[in-house]
């Protein structure tokens, strides 16, 4: 499962997205907005068929550099409130080892290289920051 | 020939647009779009050193000899963040 939705990310369904009966783990890594400095949403820009591309390549990868069976990838677009999930991240694999290896990996891939890109939505409306 | 030149974030602040077509020569390197696109922007100019390059949605090295309908994207530093 690959998206980039503005509707609230259902976790369950990105869990179930990945299931196998040969797959004895499941990790599932979950990004939340952050309340930082009077910042109350992230208003979330994506370059989408590029974005897309590119999570399909990570999944790609992910599987033949940790052996994993399934990763599921959904991002939010658009304003997320604090406390509200931005990313979710499934992976599926015989042991948890390599699912919890892989999630980490495609995260930190996902931050480096995937064109999504985030503004700080503060108390006072005229002050927006983009953040790194 | 016709390109089709793609603005995010930052860059599409700086240029008012998300998207300006492009009408330019045959034969023309990404590198040489470029510069062109910053002589009519030159707010982009200060980002050059950080800016990614993608064409028909995969980065690529700025020699690539551009062709009729493709679709160039400047791209800002992606978001990051601490792990």
């Amino acid at each position: 499962m690959i998206e980039i939705q503005r509707a609230r990310i259902d976790l369950e369904a990105v869990v179930d997205s990945v299931r196998r009966d040969d797959a004895g783990a499941i990790v599932l890594f979950v990004g939340s907005v952050r309340s930082d400095d009077g910042v109350r949403a992230l208003d979330y820009e994506v370059y989408r068929p590029m974005a897309i591309a590119s999570f399909s390549s990570l999944i790609d990868r992910a599987k033949e550099k940790f052996g994993i069976r399934e990763m599921s990838i959904v991002h939010r677009l658009g304003r997320v409130a604090v406390g509200a999930d931005s990313v979710a991240i499934a992976c599926a694999s015989v042991h948890r080892t390599e699912a919890f290896a892989a999630c980490a990996w495609v995260m930190d891939e996902v931050k480096r290289i995937v064109p999504i890109w985030k503004t700080e939505v503060a108390d006072r409306k005229d002050r927006t920051r983009r953040r790194r | 020939m016709r390109i089709q030149v793609l603005f995010f974030a930052a860059y599409r602040e700086i240029v008012g647009s998300r998207a300006v077509s492009w009408s330019t020569r045959e034969g023309l390197t990404l590198e040489e779009l470029v510069d062109h696109v910053l002589a009519r922007y030159p707010g982009l100019a200060g980002h050059r050193g950080s800016m990614l390059l993608a064409v028909n949605h995969a980065v690529v090295d700025p020699d690539r000899i551009l062709k009729e309908g493709d679709e160039v994207a400047l791209l800002p530093p992606v978001s990051g963040g601490a792990p």
